[in-house]
């Protein structure tokens, strides 16, 4: 509506103009101040106004674009064997297809002239889902081995969150290489693309080359994660009764340590958890309450290996990880 | 001037880079130059001497070269977490354009700007440096010499900061 209004008031200029615009084109070159720029930039600039910025264009479509070349520089950038095929085939989506089917159908060619040669992602997809969830769960048994199991479940399902998992894919360029029906694309297709490419890389290289890529990229986004972040613990202060019961403990004592403030508008307080006459943790708080539940995480995190202080993820370069085993191989 | 009020972030990688493996992150680079025009000359001579070289150089990286009617001949860099930057290359020698292409190649693609102070810290202070204590001082570690300074009568608390 408005666009036509813009194109009736501007219709008499723009008629102008365009034969303004053939004629010095094409018959002869006049080399004069052209007049007719001004109206016609600000009609563009007014269009633009109306209409919003054009919708965002995927760099497939734009110039300078080699698939073949991209998708061999995503695995050498990697510094991964990924099998060119199998990778090209983690990228193609089944949205993708179906949307091209369409479009070709729509073209009024026949059948088989215009017949896709392509494989969708979903068998890749679905191993690369698997064999994620199945290495992350052993990861974090191995390295937290007094997490509860619900724990390990939180933290592997933060790590294969769409969240985590879009934002890996869309800085290591998987984005742009998707195949996908819609731009921009989807979340759950980024999802389920990088999940395929996981999947390549377990059928191209091996399961162990592929552990060390979800280490390198997924696990780092555990770094300065807090674990009650992932996992969501209503009642903390039951969870470590629970916990120490188990561990045959004396049930833990909270006691007001120091405070300040009290009558202010910001109180402070601090409770230490005792057992058996021994500070188990402390922490702080607003309220009571409050610190004592934070006392409570305290002692929860360190009895699960997860506290602030823990030594450090060892993600070493993958030479030195070999190098022992070999060792411990020959000299058995 | 002071600095103050210009943007700053603190030190950081794209996804940790390099805490497991090294990915470079410049992903795409497209030299657009004109076939004629004196301004492109550099860049003709780099094209017929270094491009190769360096794409050889730098395997991650898809090298574009497209001539086109242009004046002012570019370098379009784009880098893997989605920013793009543009150089413009007008009247630079061969050396200078291969020193400039390096150099992008070896930045990071987040925007350049002033640091800030690289020593943080996730916990917030828990009291201003020359103020008291909230609390007191801290009850008295088993060893250590910051608790032996300390007074034991939580009213009269000692300044960390101060002595």
């Amino acid at each position: 509506m408005a666009s036509g209004f813009i194109l009736s008031r501007g219709a008499l200029p723009l008629a102008t103009q365009c034969q303004r615009v053939c004629r010095n084109v094409s018959l002869t070159q006049v080399r004069e101040k052209k007049r007719w720029m001004k109206a016609y930039t600000y009609l563009m600039a007014k269009k633009l106004k109306l209409e919003g910025p054009p919708p965002p264009k995927p760099r497939s479509q734009q110039p300078l674009w080699d698939y073949h070349a991209e998708v061999q520089a995503f695995s050498t950038r990697l510094h991964e064997n990924f099998s060119q095929e199998l990778l090209k085939t983690a990228f193609v989506n089944p949205c993708y297809l179906q949307a091209e089917q369409e479009r070709r159908r729509g073209l009024g060619v026949d059948s088989e002239t215009i017949a896709l040669v392509l494989r969708d992602n979903i068998q890749l997809s679905a191993k690369g889902v698997s064999f994620t969830q199945s290495l992350l769960t052993d990861w974090c048994r191995a390295s937290f081995p007094s997490l509860p199991s619900e724990g390990v479940e939180s933290i592997v399902g933060h790590l294969t969150s769409s969240t985590v998992v879009t934002y890996v894919a869309r800085n290591l360029g998987i984005e742009e290489l998707t195949m996908s029906a819609e731009f921009p694309v989807p979340d759950d297709v980024l999802h389920s693309t990088f999940m395929a490419v996981i999947g390549a890389l377990q059928e191209s290289s091996g399961a162990e080359r592929a552990g060390f890529f979800l280490r390198d990229f997924m696990v780092t986004q555990l770094i300065g994660k807090d674990l009650f972040d992932m996992w969501k613990v209503v009642d903390p202060m039951g969870l470590l009764m629970e916990e120490l019961t188990k561990r045959n403990v004396a049930l833990p004592e909270p006691r007001l340590i120091r405070s300040a403030g009290a009558s202010t508008v910001l109180p402070l307080y601090f409770v230490g958890l005792y057992s058996d006459k021994k500070l188990l943790a402390q922490g702080p708080g607003e309220t009571l309450a409050a610190a004592e539940e934070e006392a409570a995480r305290v002692a929860l995190r360190k009895l699960y290996g997860y506290s602030e202080n823990r030594r450090p993820f060892d993600f070493s370069p993958q030479q030195q990880h070999q190098q022992p085993l070999i060792e411990s191989v020959s000299s058995n | 001037m002071s600095s103050r009020g210009t943007p700053s972030r603190f030190l950081a990688s794209v996804l940790r880079n390099g805490l497991g493996r090294y990915v470079p992150q410049l992903k795409r680079i497209s030299i657009v130059f004109s076939k004629n025009a004196q301004s492109s000359l550099g860049v003709r001579d780099f094209i017929e001497e270094g491009v190769v070289d360096y794409a050889k150089k730098n395997p991650g990286t898809v090298v574009y070269v497209s001539p086109q009617i242009c004046r002012i001949p570019k370098v379009v860099a784009e880098y893997l977490n989605g920013n793009v930057r543009e150089e413009l290359v007008t009247s630079k020698t061969a050396p200078q354009i291969s020193e400039l292409l390096t150099k992008l190649a070896n930045q990071s693609g987040l925007e350049i700007m002033r640091s800030a102070n690289p020593s943080t810290r996730t916990t917030p202070a828990s009291r201003a440096s020359g103020t008291r204590s909230p609390t007191g001082p801290r009850p008295s570690a088993p060893s250590g010499p910051r608790s032996r300074t300390l007074s034991k009568d939580s009213t009269l608390s000692i300044c960390f900061s101060s002595s």
